[in-house]
């Protein structure tokens, strides 16, 4: 053995010794302390992720037991989930409502009732559309962050004068359509320059579709997704992407820019109406101010006026993963977050509205905004859409995306489209209930 | 002696390979979500497996795929290998201009097609309407999304065309000197000789690019999450993964995984069936 | 006279259609890459432009070091430079297991004899048959129970254990080797391991070469691995970075993510640049029949 030989050897040997002990622990140093460290996961950056550092801050230099430790986590749904099935989980996840049945279903959530209990938080602090879904048999599974409503945003520049304010915007579906119809322009080339509505645009709540024409997720306790309400409002949005084309609206949404940025296509006039949440008011503050613009509760269809005031409801949350270490502590800062003026500053400085059921004037008057009070009533409306209650919603969800995908590209009709997705959710549905539900 | 020296192999095939390929065997008639212990279920998942719309998609797709792409990479690494083998100036820049590609990590490639891709943005489609021509959005229209995995399987055939350039090299000059003496022309000299000769190496090429083509996940993972539009794009390994990690269902996704295994192994099978008839071995 | 003026026209004809055919294929292999380039220094205006322009009005060098330090003083911001560590840790340990390893039961195959040798390597060689999914959710098990979820552990560790690909490639290339050279050795009195690590070794560079730039490659650039075993958002790697970097809650403009994307591939063709000769090399010698 020659001596260069050995000592490739040596150093190779040492490298990976090295890196073996050390590794990953160079990279991710966590300070020591005396306080018992509490590890939490949110899906926030930016401006919104600063807010919620500050809350962080506060409630660290409010007592010296425990330190709570924010990181930003991309896709932390994901990670979270695959953290607790690693055996390796955060103390605290800020996740979408949307998964926390299905997380615990599959036993990864802890149950928060009995610290819920002797903390004092209460089911009638909240308004009931935000508190009931985070709730499943009797056990309370997570506590809200931030809610929100979501309810149609207009640009009054952009619409004929005779509907450029709250009052006189149309208030049905059907009118909607016409004034769209009325605005979308082409450019010569026959691309389009401007959409009246597109509800492709964002895209974020195809979900939703049915229930704003009156349709029931779960009837009878079953998914149920293709009933007459259904295929009524797959047809209606359907039906833009076959006035406008469907090619011609898929290559002038490829162009839209992002939300967060001042090429958003409302903020840029690329559409005239959007379908968006409390929070772009946020936005418009930051990279558009001087833009005009007002809210209106959604359209409902002309023979449904009962479904007035209907918007639809979304909520960050925080929920204990199984196998956290540090469950008791975590708990405790997810209660802080829950007092009055915490949970209203959060929900101030990202623009949206407040999961208590009591609120005090300043909230309102502080908000960013300027219809804040409309936001907040929609969230009390009887009227308000939540998520179907299931641990599958997941793969609802996903069978509703895939079918609006599909109807907007015109390779399925409506009525084809959701029957396909309710017979492999009827599907899914049995083997949910004999693996998960019923093991 | 020999097997001391084999033992890093030994140990591995036994821990990373045989353990899980046993023990993913035994999952696949569970039901397993890892957060609680599997629970014996019979075949109900294979039965699950056969009537399962999506999982039927995802296979679909995935052939679709392998028969677009594997022909498509071949062709294009033969060719451009072919045209490497000539003695023209300048084959360190174009060889290495052609190799850049794969070495691209699979996420940029996919960043970075998503942007050439785009409808309305992209320079594909500013070229396509400079030449006075009305492209469709080829990431939003579940007809043509595939095809852009396609084309970028084509894109990364520099590490074939690397291989087939130096099988091509090895082919011995005296038996194109002797085509010539018999007055053939290129063609049938490539017929002839070239093909023949490196076959083996068209054969270990294709069987390894099916292999690859069947579980290929990252870059339509990145370009079309979910599959995206209307699941076109949804193929094996990702609904694969989203069984497993996503929807917490690992026996399903064992069972999967053996259907893969399985098709691969028919489809090898098959592979080295046909090459009996067409491979020509160099008897040394 | 008049044939070989023909013969040597068409030769002639050959030639440029051949240079023809390959700067059009390199320019149409390249032109994608080309297109990033640009777009990583555009003001972001123009990379939304309908028809896309080629030249930007001005040069922003300053997006490269942007990208990596977009929203730093914001939280949540991709910290590409730890990024780049991490993988480069990961890179290196798996080439040096892969390359060790390897090389040893190569040579195994190749040169020593024992007992149901064949019958293994042709049970190796089926191992290249077994897709990834297959032996995905048992490992992730294994490695659980083993409590090495989160670290680097599961990305690097298997490579010192061997691979079928690698094996393949080495156990070709040692039988190319004389047996004489190992003989004299061995009438000498030298150990088997020294006729491994003095004589062996030394001639099989080109090879080594090859397997240690397939290993880069493949650490470099792999996505399932670190996305199933990488936990804590600190130790990510390039490919989790830029994936996260895209979809980021909030979305990246174009010209910073073409950028980030450009600066992620640079050490990749930088070591094959300087590697590029002992990699051929290495496949022609390799004898892939």
């Amino acid at each position: 053995m020659t001596p260069r030989f050995a000592l490739g050897i040596l150093v190779a040997g040492t490298v990976v010794v090295g890196a073996a002990t050390m590794g990953e622990r160079i990279v991710a140093r966590q300070g020591n302390t005396s306080r018992t460290t509490v590890i939490y996961w949110e899906k926030w950056t930016g401006k919104e992720g600063e807010d919620m550092r500050k809350v962080v801050d506060a409630f660290n230099a409010s007592q010296d037991r425990i330190l709570v430790h924010y990181l930003s986590i991309s896709g932390v749904d994901q990670k979270t989930l695959l953290a607790t099935s690693g055996g390796n989980p955060p103390d605290i996840a800020g996740i979408w409502q949307d998964q926390v049945l299905q997380f615990a279903d599959n036993g990864a959530l802890m149950d928060l009732s009995p610290y819920a209990r002797a903390t004092g938080v209460r089911r009638e602090q909240y308004i009931p559309a935000y508190w009931d879904p985070l709730t499943d048999r009797g056990h309370l599974l997570a506590l809200p962050s931030t809610p929100a409503s979501i309810t149609l945003h207009v640009r009054p520049d952009l619409v004929p004068a005779q509907f450029a304010s709250p009052e006189t915007f149309p208030k049905t579906l059907e009118g909607l359509d016409a004034l769209s119809d009325q605005i979308t322009r082409r450019s010569k080339n026959g691309s389009l320059e401007l959409a009246g509505f597109l509800p492709s645009n964002p895209g974020w709540w195809n979900w939703a579709w049915g229930p704003l024409f009156g349709a029931d997720l779960l009837k009878g306790g079953r998914p149920t997704l293709n009933s007459p309400e259904m295929i009524r409002a797959f047809t209606w949005t359907g039906s833009y992407a076959k006035r406008y084309g469907s090619q011609a609206v898929q290559t002038f949404q490829s162009g839209f820019g992002n939300f967060s940025s001042p090429q958003d296509p409302f903020m840029t006039g690329k559409v005239a109406t959007e379908l968006n949440g409390v929070w772009k008011a946020n936005y418009i503050n930051i990279y558009r101010k001087e833009l005009k613009w007002f809210a209106v509760p959604f359209p409902y269809p002309a023979d449904r006026p009962d479904l007035a005031g209907h918007s639809i409801l979304s909520q960050d949350v925080l929920v204990i993963p199984r196998g956290a270490k540090h469950p008791r502590e975590a708990f405790e800062f997810i209660r802080f977050v829950q007092r009055q003026d915490v949970m209203e500053g959060l929900c101030l400085s990202h623009g949206k509205t407040s999961p208590l059921q009591s609120v005090s004037e300043e909230f309102f008057r502080r908000h960013s905004n300027p219809q804040i009070r409309l936001f907040d009533a929609l969230a009390r409306s009887p009227q308000a859409i939540t998520l179907p209650h299931t641990g599958m919603y997941p793969q609802m969800g996903a069978e509703l995306g895939n079918a609006f995908q599909e109807v907007n590209t015109g390779s399925k009709t409506p009525r084809q489209a959701l029957n396909d997705a309710q017979r492999r959710v009827d599907g899914l549905w049995e083997i949910y209930q004999t693996q998960v539900v019923n093991p | 002696m020999g097997i001391l020296f084999a033992t890093p192999w030994i140990f591995g095939f036994l821990l990373f390979l045989l353990y899980p390929l046993v023990a993913s065997f035994g999952t696949s008639f569970t039901n397993y979500s890892i957060l609680r212990p599997p629970k014996w279920i019979g075949v109900s998942n294979y039965r699950e497996l056969a009537q399962d719309a999506v999982f039927h998609t995802a296979l679909k797709n995935t052939l679709v795929y392998v028969i677009g792409a594997v022909p498509l990479g071949t062709v294009l690494a033969i060719a451009l290998a072919l045209l490497l083998n000539s003695r023209v100036k300048g084959l360190p820049v174009y060889r290495t201009l052609l190799f850049l590609p794969t070495l691209v990590p699979m996420v940029a490639q996919a960043t970075l097609f998503l942007w050439v891709f785009n409808g309305d943005y992209g320079i594909l489609n500013a070229a396509l309407r400079g030449l006075g021509m009305n492209p469709p959005n080829w990431l939003g229209d579940p007809g043509w999304a595939k095809g852009t995995l396609i084309v970028l399987a084509g894109w990364g055939c520099g590490q074939a065309m690397v291989i087939y350039l130096a099988g091509l090299q090895n082919v011995p000059v005296s038996l194109y000197e002797a085509a010539e003496l018999d007055g053939a022309t290129a063609w049938q000299k490539t017929r002839n000789v070239t093909l023949p000769m490196i076959s083996p190496v068209i054969m270990f090429n294709v069987i390894m690019g099916m292999i690859g083509a069947i579980q290929v996940f990252a870059v339509p993972q990145v370009m079309f999450p979910g599959g995206a539009p209307a699941r076109s794009t949804y193929m094996f390994a990702m609904y694969l993964y989203d069984n497993a990690f996503l929807f917490q269902r690992m026996g399903y996704a064992s069972a999967m995984a053996w259907v893969m295994f399985v098709i691969i192994l028919l489809l090898t099978l098959v592979a080295l069936r046909i090459s009996d008839r067409y491979v020509h071995y160099e008897t040394n | 006279m008049r044939r070989t003026d023909l013969s040597t026209r068409l030769k002639w004809l050959r030639t440029a259609a051949t240079h023809v055919a390959l700067v059009a294929a390199s320019t149409l292999f390249v032109m994608p890459m080309l297109w990033m380039l640009t777009t990583a220094v555009k003001p972001i205006e123009e990379t939304m432009t309908s028809p896309p322009r080629w030249i930007p009005s001005q040069v922003l060098w300053e997006n490269f070091p942007k990208a990596v330090t977009y929203g730093s003083e914001q939280l949540g911001y991709i910290p590409f430079l730890a990024y780049a560590v991490n993988t480069s840790i990961i890179t290196v340990l798996c080439v040096i297991g892969s390359v060790v390893s390897n090389a040893v039961v190569g040579y195994s195959f190749a040169r020593l004899r024992w007992p149901g040798r064949d019958l293994f390597f042709g049970i190796t060689l089926a191992t290249m048959m077994v897709p990834f999914p297959v032996t995905m959710v048992p490992s992730f098990a294994l490695f659980k129970w083993l409590g090495w979820v989160g670290t680097f552990k599961p990305l690097w560790v298997p490579s010192f254990f061997a691979g079928a690909f690698s094996i393949f490639l080495l156990r070709q290339f040692f039988k190319t080797i004389p047996m004489d050279l190992a003989e004299a050795a061995k009438i000498d009195g030298a150990s088997e391991f020294q006729i491994f690590s003095d004589i062996i070794l030394p001639l099989s560079r080109p090879a080594l070469a090859v397997t240690a730039l397939f290993t880069f490659m493949g650490a470099w650039n792999d996505f399932l691995g670190p996305l199933i075993y990488l936990v804590d958002q600190r130790t990510f790697t390039l490919s989790l970075g830029l994936q996260a970097y895209q979809t980021q809650h909030g979305g990246t403009p174009w010209n910073l993510l073409m950028a980030a994307s450009a600066m992620v591939i640079l050490p990749v063709v930088i070591v094959f640049f300087f590697a590029q000769k002992a990699f051929i090399q290495g496949i022609a010698t390799s004898g892939l029949k």
